[in-house]
């Protein structure tokens, strides 16, 4: 009787809480189409996932800029981890009006609808990079405007170089100089090479055996190759040997932190290394060097990213304004000389190249660079990978590729 | 003889020995936030610092979000303790002593709640906070966190310890339900109530997981959350260690004075879990 | 006390002061407990993306395939929620006897000496989860406190953070065929046996060392217990301290023992904090845990049906273990 009673006790309860809570319903159920646009002077919130804080202040200044010329509020905020924060802002319609996506998770956003298209008809997006916009075009439709782009080179402490008694002359232009010149950095008690332990890193070797993890059209997976193979077992050769090691057994974040305190005498990073060393480091003298050629020539990987509008935002018209701003010819060539990146535009490379001499190495690689992989719902399987390549040093390198095989296979099919 | 000093030295080396555990953490975490990070690097285990610079502080004051991390954590750490206590007393008071339909099931689902594991919740709680559109607000960090069964469990234990006789004469003269409540049942309370007080206060001080899917907006960070993004820090920023040991120095040193100066009830509160299975 | 005293005007007033007195706490859980986790029951048997609202009718109905997945699907959702399950089974190998074992023996140290040493143990048990994560990640730096320590001693201590290898496979070394052949759930047998991974020892050492505090008080309300006529009566008759340790303090501790061991068992399977901090579940997936692995899939995959679904299967676990101790508690009473 009494529990009887204690079941219907907790069925009505439970029936008026739902009840209840279907009044206040904080979701937006509408369509992206209908989400009230409001005009006139905007608070435009904008999440950024920053290089370090050179970028971060070097947004957060143009931010400022234009907020005093267009008479509106622009708060730049920098994500810890985007992924996750823009996961769930997007789950709890509440996104920031503009914020930073990746090439690798475009296609994630696009194809749930949380991207404003806004870029088809923005006007001058001419001006930008042809293979970059590939990357933000979903269904045929560009979403949105690539903000800058970068590859990965070779940086080399030119103290710690001297120390291992190297010279110009040894700076490694294959795999086996890369190797030789390695021991001899390691023959004096210097750790030779910082490398990420991402395949955003590691990727670049299989590019120079002339392999990938996905076919150039990205929509199947092609890891398990005799190519891949070979460069897997190249890197492993390199940490098991102590001539690479990953940024976490430097006690370090990331390779650039490494390199930067003089733990290794080289590292494989991209632009941005060069405005976190100039804010961190200023004192440590390098050089950029195009990454060693493979067995099928030179490889490395290019990374962009684009300017998104939330299809939810209130503020759209004066999001797309505030991305004009920041993607200005002149805007794109302040950001390169803050935190490095090279511009989007083709009609702003010509004056990067003449600004910057010393990142040749960069814009040479651009010209041979691989993209991300860009496919929806691919990001769980290419964490997966890294973790593989976490592990690397005593995985099977076979094992790792058919695991990323197996389960992009699963991803890109479904 | 002999063997009893012999027996005594080694209890008190083995006291000591475990002591420096479960201090000299503490002690380094001091000494390395007031180190320079390349000195905290190269003598990680030392007490003194050298040299000594308070570069750290001024850096999380200045430089990070803490003030207001600091700000929100005081804010919540009081409406939520403030609104524990008070809900658990109530609630507590009422399955103890008063007569009502539904206490019987209520207590049990009271037993239930408290089988809820938090980390559970997560997912859960998201929704709700979203469905109530609570979501990313003060109300979605606080508001969930008012009430707890563990508190109601508490307080219910304690007056069912309590001999009735004093609210029953306030009752005959006349005095209504709430009037007692307010002016007989809690004075009397008072020991019970500085406990839960102190056991919610650490509780909503330390709380993590809640702000993780209450809140996205580093504006409305607790301390622990704010902490958690520092620490998992971005690319870039290096591994500044003075500066995180620093602010989680800061984050502790609250908890850290409660509990030197209200001690017994810290103990009694855990060994009165002792008596809960 | 005589009931007739009340008079009938009182009693009605206590219905209604009751149900108003449990109010403002009924509410707040039912909103905030009950309620959640029906919605999220429901969103576990969905494809929600985390688009809109999960409760209209555009949301994809997967039935139970979210649970599927998790068990019989042989894909990368099965094989991390098995990688988590075996992570965190090491995790509470290891902690709930160390704890217990350390908490009680400090226990027995404390006994009856009060004061400063009670506080010292005590004191980590009620700092943050997420501070004192924070100093633990220092401590184990690779060139951190306790490598240096380990160097004192002339060993070179592990990378601890980036440090995928489980201690089983570096006490055996190359696993034996047979045990990599077969899998079960998606992972090798060898991979099922891997120990804790030495990043999963590190944070198994900062919990141990803040829980052991609170367990050692609840030790120590229990030895006050015992009948100080019971270890008079074992002196007299000539029993060493171990005798006496043995055959009458430790069976009068039984109970609260039992207490501890379970609190420990259902405690372990929640480790969340810690993960966040620490590790992220990395590396190479060894201190996924199960708690993180839901936190991650629903708002990093943006998969919120499996992610509440592995918490759904956490909770089962969990409630499983409570049950157990709740009834075996009254078998004993």
């Amino acid at each position: 009787m009494n529990g009887l009673r204690g079941a219907a006790l907790a069925a009505v309860l439970a029936g008026s809480l739902v009840a209840a809570s279907a009044c206040g319903s904080g979701f937006d159920d509408n369509g992206s189409t209908t989400t009230q646009q409001s005009a006139g002077p905007a608070d435009l919130k904008i999440l950024i996932a920053s290089s370090g804080p050179a970028e971060t202040k070097a947004v957060q200044d143009a931010a400022a800029q234009w907020a005093t010329t267009s008479g509106s509020k622009a708060t730049v905020t920098p994500a810890q981890d985007i992924v996750q924060q823009l996961g769930q802002a997007l789950a709890g319609s509440t996104p920031p009006d503009v914020f930073y996506v990746d090439a690798a998770r475009f296609a994630d956003y696009a194809s749930v609808g949380a991207l404003e298209p806004y870029a088809q008809s923005m006007p001058g997006v001419e001006a930008f990079l042809p293979n970059l916009k590939q990357s933000f075009t979903y269904q045929d439709k560009l979403y949105c405007v690539p903000k800058d782009t970068s590859t990965l080179a070779l940086q080399i402490n030119t103290d710690l170089w001297q120390k291992a008694g190297l010279t110009d002359a040894d700076i490694p232009t294959s795999w086996e100089q890369l190797r030789s010149a390695a021991q001899k950095i390691k023959a004096k008690g210097i750790t030779p090479l910082a490398i990420g332990d991402t395949r955003d890193r590691v990727g670049a070797f299989l590019v120079q055996a002339g392999g990938y993890w996905v076919s150039p059209d990205g929509k199947q997976a092609t890891a398990d190759s005799p190519q891949n193979v070979e460069a897997l077992t190249y890197v492993q050769g390199l940490l098991k040997d102590g001539l690479a090691k990953y940024p976490k057994a430097m006690d370090a974040g990331w390779a650039g932190e490494a390199f930067g305190k003089g733990k290794a005498a080289m590292a494989i990073e991209g632009n941005w290394i060069k405005g976190a060393l100039e804010a961190d480091f200023p004192n440590i003298k390098y050089t950029v060097k195009e990454l060693p050629a493979g067995p099928k020539g030179k490889g490395t990987l290019s990374f962009t990213q684009c300017w998104g509008i939330a299809a939810k935002s209130q503020f759209k018209q004066q999001a797309v304004a505030f991305v004009q701003s920041m993607t200005s010819a002149d805007q794109q060539l302040a950001f390169s000389k803050a935190f490095g990146v090279m511009p989007s535009r083709q009609d702003a490379q010509a004056t990067y190249q003449q600004q910057n001499p010393d990142d040749a190495a960069f814009v040479a690689g651009a010209q041979y660079a691989q993209g991300p992989v860009n496919a929806p719902k691919m990001d769980s399987v290419l964490a997966d990978l890294d973790t593989g390549l976490q592990g690397l040093q005593t995985a099977d390198p076979k094992a790792v590729l058919q695991r990323f095989d197996k389960n992009a296979k699963s991803a890109l099919g479904g | 003889m002999i063997r009893t000093l012999a027996s005594r030295f080694l209890g008190y080396a083995i006291l000591i020995f475990f002591a420096l555990v479960f201090l000299y953490p503490f002690v380094i975490q001091i000494a390395n936030s007031f180190k320079t990070e390349a000195n905290a690097a190269a003598n990680p285990l030392s007490p003194i610092p050298s040299p000594f610079t308070d570069d750290s502080l001024t850096r999380i004051f200045e430089g990070t979000g803490f003030p207001t991390w600091l700000g929100n954590s005081v804010l919540v750490t009081v409406v939520v303790t403030v609104g524990r206590v008070l809900f658990g007393s109530m609630a507590g008071y009422a399955l103890s002593r008063l007569q009502f339909r539904g206490r019987k099931a209520l207590f049990a689902g009271l037993i239930a709640a408290m089988a809820v594991p938090p980390v559970v919740l997560l997912i859960p709680k998201f929704l709700v906070l979203n469905q109530l559109g609570l979501y990313n607000s003060y109300a979605g960090l606080i508001v969930p966190l008012l009430a707890d069964a563990t508190g109601v469990f508490v307080m219910k234990q304690f007056f069912d310890s309590v001999p009735v006789s004093v609210e029953e004469a306030a009752r005959i003269d006349g005095a209504g339900v709430l009037r007692t409540f307010w002016s007989v049942v809690l004075p009397m309370a008072k020991p019970a109530l500085i406990t839960l007080t102190i056991l919610m206060f650490t509780g909503s001080w330390n709380e993590f997981p809640h702000t993780l899917v209450a809140v996205q907006d580093p504006s409305l960070f607790t301390l622990p959350r704010g902490l958690a993004d520092l620490v998992s820090g971005s690319l870039g920023s290096g591994t500044q260690y003075p500066l995180k040991l620093g602010a989680a120095l800061l984050a502790t040193i609250p908890v850290a004075i409660i509990f030197v100066v209200f001690q017994r009830y810290f103990v009694r509160d855990a060994s009165a879990g002792a008596d809960k299975g | 006390m005589p009931r007739g005293i009340r008079g009938r005007g009182i009693r009605g007033n206590e219905r209604a002061a009751g149900w108003l007195f449990v109010a403002p706490a009924v509410m707040i859980l039912g909103l905030f407990m009950l309620l959640p986790i029906l919605m999220a029951l429901f969103v576990s048997f969905t494809r929600w993306n985390g688009q809109g609202s999960p409760f209209t009718g555009s949301v994809p109905f997967a039935g139970v395939d979210n649970y599927t997945r998790l068990f019989t699907d042989d894909g990368l959702t099965r094989h991390d929620f098995m990688t988590s399950i075996r992570n965190n089974a090491y995790y509470v190998f290891m902690v709930v006897p160390i704890q217990t074992v350390l908490a009680l023996g400090l226990a027995l140290v404390v006994n009856k000496r009060r004061g400063f040493f009670r506080t010292a143990f005590y004191f980590p048990s009620v700092t943050s989860s997420v501070a004192i994560s924070v100093v633990f990640l220092f401590l184990f730096a690779n060139g951190g406190a306790i490598n240096a320590i380990l160097a004192v001693f002339g060993v070179r201590g592990p990378q601890w953070f980036s440090d995928p290898r489980g201690l089983v496979h570096l006490i055996v070394g190359d696993p034996p065929a047979f045990l990599v052949e077969h899998s079960v759930f998606g992972l090798t047998w060898w991979d099922w046996l891997s120990g804790p991974s030495v990043a999963m020892c590190a944070i198994i050492t900062l919990v141990v060392w803040t829980t052991s505090g609170t367990f050692m008080v609840m030790f120590l309300a229990a030895l006050q217990n015992v009948p100080v006529q019971l270890e008079e009566a074992g002196r007299i008759d000539g029993a060493t301290r171990w005798q006496l340790l043995r055959h009458v303090i430790l069976p009068q501790l039984r109970p609260t023992t039992f207490l501890v061991v379970t609190l420990g068992l259902i405690g372990t399977w929640q480790v969340f904090d810690q993960i966040y901090v620490m590790s992220q579940g990395n590396p190479a997936k060894t201190t996924l845990t199960p708690a993180f692995l839901s936190y991650r899939t629903a708002f990093r995959d943006f998969d919120y049906g499996a992610g509440a679904a592995i918490s759904f299967v956490l909770f089962l676990i969990i409630v499983l273990l409570t049950l157990l101790q709740r009834r075996l508690t009254r078998e004993r009473d």
